[in-house]
């Protein structure tokens, strides 16, 4: 941890970066994020296996931008999306550096998308084994039960939004949930309606998502519904061999294609 | 059981350039099908936005068809794969949300072949018909709907 | 409110019979901005646009739908009848109520029914519909003609002289292609060269062509119209300018031992060559895999031979960029080589050679000037075995297709053998003979007989050698597969003709279909077969799919008087039906983030991007912009959009949406 604090004062003693964007203590020993801004702040960070949130999702803010270059303490999670963000034009190459603490206790700077793009390829995914059990459980079940859970769980949902505003990848200016001409999606929260967002959003996350679980974390009623996304993800990676956030530059899978695509369904 | 009045409501998406045109041909060769479909014209399968089939479903319809070009025949030269490429995961997606893919019929149908798209929207409608209204999703919409 | 008005047509009985047409237009008069409706018996006639002209006057109509035929049929005519009257052409639309309803369904209320349907789906469309002008794109007036056989030295001269500047590309050092190897031509037997010469002159002479050889095309971009395009000219390491064609150097060349390519590998070259005596244009090329000095050797003999001291061994590739309206892409053909026949040999037996190689022999200004010889011991063969279809009709041997020149060019063959040696056996094996054509079926019964060639119905399973003699084993079908053997002395392989090499790439650089064979795919078969799927990229000649030289050059002049109708004006109208992204007030500026994900999208590369600026030039935001008129209105990117910042004109997702809530 005190490698990591020295490294935040260095880089803003010597005015490298204007802010780390790290974690610190919570309530009831969860971990927030952090804006460290003076070198007196540093002690502020922490850094352990609870620092689980995608702290991406701050880059792209235009309040945060302003602060100017940025540090920022990165989870394999945040490390991919720093990569997507970037080729999706999102974050100018450079701009942003990448603290990572390696399990022997070291702190890596990752200066340039290249460097990150060569740590990511040494890390395992990023979705977490709780989840990826809970995949396989609903992927075992009959298409009814599937239907009967989903149904269970989306009509809960409130329509608060939280999922997308947590997204890292959620960044866009206007969303199709806010677009009335034509009003695509009812803006009240109904059944259908609930449907509908969430099947949009996963289809729009889908090549994108970086498995982070954040949305899922943010839900204030509890719907796993990072799962839909990230099923959507792996549902990329399974049939065009593309992972998101491995790379900086352009290959959505879903904006490009192969003329021998394999499927079993189109008569 | 379903009920014997029943007749499936379907709405079909189709490009300009074959399978509508492959529709205009089935006319021409006074081949018949049954009138419970109803067809949208795009100018590519590339235009069909997942949205649309959202739509249509949210709007009552049992069923759906997108259609368009032949891998490879496409007006638009790759307009046909990219669609393909997003029904893959569309496709997929919804499986694994439990809705009922057997009412989404994607296919490709040329302009020449006004046989097939007859046989493709009786096929479609039968089995339709077999299926029943598709309750589970119409259901949903009792919050009321745009 | 809209004023709409409705206009059902009952087709004669085509429509009427089956679908209540008069209950239609009653039940339109009640949709909500529907202002008139009314039924007719033929729309597309005269006094039937005239009533929709009228209506639109009397009840000032907005917009039309005019429910009737498929849209395919008449929506041109529709259209252009609602601008009589004064409304934009975009404001009609045309709800198919013939192939899409009366044919195909019985007489029943479900089918009027249905009819109101579609008629509904119209009017909500058109409700949402905009006025669009047709989109006006300069057109930069000059053509690029890639490949110098005869497919495209006819397209460029002939573009040329209507006044259009060209600028020709071909790859190997000089003009020809394959025309240029051919000994003597059917149906008339006339010299390849005697007639093809003088046309290579005229493109090196025309004021109009700018000729690059040893070039090729490196990078294509833009559209109808307006196109960019880098071309590699390839160092010859010699001057152009200064060289006089004097051929000082060729002599002085002591690599000797050059296959020569030309000739099919019959003979040798030197590493510093002139392809073929008459070559357009007459500058040597060096061969610099093959030349001592880039080999590291020490020599410079053809450069001290030079008189005007030409030769440049330090020049190297140059690009040049050219920005043309129109391209016609004419790169010919290549033949299957004996190599792939595993029954012949798999090309291990000298005398067993291609069409191509027997043109050479057959040639004036051949290897072996003219006289027939066989490759292993140069003597004039006697019997000579023909084997037409060799690797072409059949996808388990080669290719699935007829390589449609073989029929001709093999009773060709024969009868020049029978010519140059009165003795000579002359066999040919054949499938059927294809001599369709102008003096074509003559010209093979000719051979057979007058010139006694002998033609036998079936296939040859197998050859081999035995004592100086190709033993070829087959069956003559007509005789019940009787089997046949001949001991010959040489065997000649009509073999398939196939996509030129490098094809692939080059339709990949331009962004043009390929047909599942890999020759440049039509934009219709019948109807625009000399156009590709590219607008403003024309084709010419055998890339498009094996064929002889009339047909090459009818269509050669076929595309050059599409690419003159095309640079004949300054602007280019265009179907408005494209995609925007839209725009709006600060600081949004447009509903598009920016991600771009859309670019790679796009089948025609339209999509790029824009930077919005404030007044001190500062980047406030990069959004996608698309070229309208690069741009074909498939509607791809979107669907692909997620923040809906992408619509497309005439398809947008507010009439694709009322659509879809009006049934
Ligand atoms: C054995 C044989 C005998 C024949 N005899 C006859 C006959 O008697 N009568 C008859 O009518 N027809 C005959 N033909 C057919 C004739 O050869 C063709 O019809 C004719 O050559 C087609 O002309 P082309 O210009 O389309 O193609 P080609 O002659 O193949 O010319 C293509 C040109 O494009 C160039 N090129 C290729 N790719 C590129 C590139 N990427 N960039 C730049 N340049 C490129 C090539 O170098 C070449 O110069 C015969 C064919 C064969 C094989
Ligand atoms: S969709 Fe959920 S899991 Fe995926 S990147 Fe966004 S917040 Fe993370
Ligand atoms: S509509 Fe099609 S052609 Fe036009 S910009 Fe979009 S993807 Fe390209
Ligand atoms: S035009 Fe038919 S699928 Fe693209």
């Amino acid at each position: 941890m005190d490698v990591l604090r020295n490294k935040a004062r260095d880089l803003l003693a010597q005015g490298q970066v204007q802010v780390v964007i790290g974690y610190e203590a919570g309530t009831g020993g969860a971990r927030r994020p952090s804006f460290v801004r003076s070198e007196a702040d540093v002690a502020r960070l922490v850094w352990d296996a609870d620092c689980v949130g995608n702290l991406a999702g701050y880059l792209t803010r235009a309040e945060i931008k302003k602060m100017g270059k940025i540090a920022v303490v990165a989870n394999a999670a945040t490390l991919r999306a720093l990569l997507q963000l970037t080729a999706e034009h999102q974050l100018a190459e450079g701009a942003v550096s990448a603290l990572v603490v390696t399990e022997e206790g070291a702190v890596l700077e990752l200066s340039n998308a290249q460097a990150v793009t060569e740590h990511v390829a040494t890390l395992p995914a990023s979705l977490s084994a709780a989840d990826r059990e809970k995949l396989d459980q609903l992927m075992a079940l009959s298409r009814e039960e599937r239907r009967a859970f989903w149904e269970q769980e989306l009509q809960r949902c409130i329509k608060c939004y939280a999922c997308r505003s947590s997204c890292p990848m959620c960044y866009c200016g206007s969303c199709t949930m806010d677009c009335n001409r034509p009003q695509w999606v009812p803006v009240a929260s109904h059944e259908m309606g609930n449907l509908e967002y969430h099947t949009v959003r996963a289809m729009h996350l889908a090549g994108r998502c970086v498995e982070c679980g954040e949305c899922g974390r943010a839900c204030p009623v509890g719907i796993p519904i990072h799962l839909l996304t990230c099923y959507a993800e792996e549902s990329v990676r399974r049939q065009f061999g593309q992972p998101a956030g491995t790379s900086a530059t352009l290959n959505y899978a879903l904006g490009t294609f192969r003329p021998d695509d394999q499927e079993t369904f189109i008569r | 059981m379903a009920d014997e009045a029943f007749e499936p409501k379907i709405t079909a998406f189709v490009c300009n350039w074959c399978t509508y045109a492959g529709a205009d041909l089935t006319g021409t060769s006074r081949l018949k099908y049954q009138s419970n479909i109803r067809i949208i014209r795009l100018p590519c399968t590339g235009r069909v936005d997942f949205m649309l089939i959202q739509k249509a479903f949210a709007r009552g319809s049992d069923g759906v068809i997108v259609s368009g070009c032949h891998p490879n025949d496409c007006h638009y030269t790759s307009g046909n794969y990219h669609a393909r490429r997003r029904w893959m995961v569309f496709n997929d997606l919804m499986e694994f949300m439990g809705l009922d893919m057997r009412r989404v019929t994607f296919s490709w149908v040329s302009a020449a072949e006004g046989a097939k798209w007859a046989t493709l929207v009786n096929e479609v409608t039968d089995h339709l018909r077999e299926l029943g209204p598709y309750t589970e999703y119409q259901r949903l919409l009792n919050a009321g709907v745009a | 409110m809209s004023r709409l008005g409705v206009f059902v047509c009952h087709c004669g009985e085509n429509i009427g019979a089956t679908v209540d047409v008069t209950e239609v237009a009653e039940r339109c008069k009640h949709m909500p901005g529907v202002a008139h409706a009314e039924d007719y018996k033929y729309l597309c006639s005269n006094p039937g646009q005239n009533k929709i002209k009228q209506a639109i006057e009397e009840h000032q109509l907005d917009g039309v739908v005019v429910a009737a035929c498929s849209p395919r049929m008449h929506e041109p005519t529709f259209r252009r009848a609602v601008t009589d009257a004064g409304l934009n052409a975009y404001m009609c639309e045309v709800a198919n109520l013939r192939e899409h309803c009366s044919w195909v369904h019985e007489k029943a209320d479900s089918t009027t029914e249905k009819a109101i349907d579609l008629v509904r789906l119209q009017v909500e469309k058109v409700k949402r519909n905009k006025p669009l002008d047709t989109i006006q794109v300069p057109i930069t007036r000059s053509a690029l003609v890639i490949g110098g056989g005869i497919a495209g030295i006819q397209a460029a001269l002939d573009i040329a002289d209507s006044g259009h500047k060209v600028i020709m590309v071909e790859r190997s050092p000089a003009l020809g292609g394959h025309m240029a190897q051919l000994s003597e031509t059917f149906p008339t037997l006339d010299c390849s060269q005697c007639i093809l010469t003088p046309r290579m002159v005229d493109v090196s002479r025309h004021p109009n062509i700018t000729l690059l050889t040893y070039s090729e095309v490196e990078h294509v971009e833009g559209f109808i119209g307006n196109f960019k395009v880098a071309i590699r000219k390839r160092a010859r390491m010699v001057d152009e300018d200064l060289c006089t064609g004097c051929g000082e150097c060729l002599q002085k060349c002591p690599t000797k031992n050059v296959a020569d390519s030309f000739n099919e590998g019959l003979s040798m070259r030197r590493a510093i060559y002139v392809p073929f005596a008459q070559a357009v244009p007459n500058i040597p090329v060096i061969d610099t895999e093959n030349c001592r000095k880039f080999q590291g050797k020490k020599c410079d003999r053809c450069a001290k031979a030079c008189p005007t001291k030409a030769i440049k061994f330090d020049q190297k590739d140059q690009i040049i960029n050219v920005e043309v309206g129109a391209i016609v892409v004419a790169t010919g053909y290549q033949v299957m080589g004996t190599e792939r026949f595993p029954e012949y040999g798999y090309g291990t037996y000298p005398d067993v050679i291609t069409g191509l190689q027997f043109e050479r022999y057959a040639s004036a200004s051949g290897p072996t000037q003219g006289v027939i010889k066989r490759p292993s011991d140069g003597k004039e063969p006697e019997t000579v075995v023909f084997l037409a279809c060799s690797g072409s009709r059949d996808a388990a041997k080669g290719v699935k297709y007829c390589s449609k020149i073989c029929c001709m060019y093999t009773a060709k063959h024969a009868m020049l053998l029978k010519h140059k040696n009165h003795h000579a056996k002359a066999y040919v094996f054949y499938m059927d003979i294809r001599s369709a054509g102008k003096n074509y079926d003559e010209f093979v019964r000719r051979a057979i007989e007058e010139d006694g060639v002998k033609y036998i119905r079936g296939r040859v399973s197998r050859i081999y050698e035995e004592d100086g003699k190709l033993i070829v084993k087959g069956a003559d079908t007509l005789l019940g597969g009787e089997p046949v053997e001949i001991k010959a002395d040489m065997v000649v392989l009509a073999s398939a003709a196939l996509p030129n090499h490098g094809q692939g790439e080059l339709a990949q650089k331009l962004h043009v279909g390929t047909d599942p064979y890999g020759f440049v795919a039509e934009a219709h078969p019948k109807l625009r077969p000399v156009e590709t799927t590219s607008a403003g990229i024309f084709l010419a000649g055998a890339c498009q799919s094996p064929r002889d030289i009339p047909e090459t050059v009818g269509q050669a002049s076929a595309a050059a008087a599409k690419v003159t109708a095309l640079l004949s004006r300054s602007h280019l109208a265009r179907e408005p039906l494209v995609a925007e992204v839209n725009r709006k007030p600060a600081p949004q500026f447009s509903d598009c983030t920016g991600c771009l994900l859309c670019e790679t999208a796009c089948p025609y590369q339209a999509i790029g991007h824009e930077e919005i600026k404030d007044r001190n030039g500062n980047v406030l935001k990069t959004v996608a912009k698309i070229n309208p008129g690069l741009c074909q209105g498939c509607g791809t990117c979107v669907s692909l959009c997620r923040t809906k910042a992408i619509d497309l004109h005439g398809y947008s997702n507010e009439q694709i949406f009322a659509e879809i809530m009006s049934l």
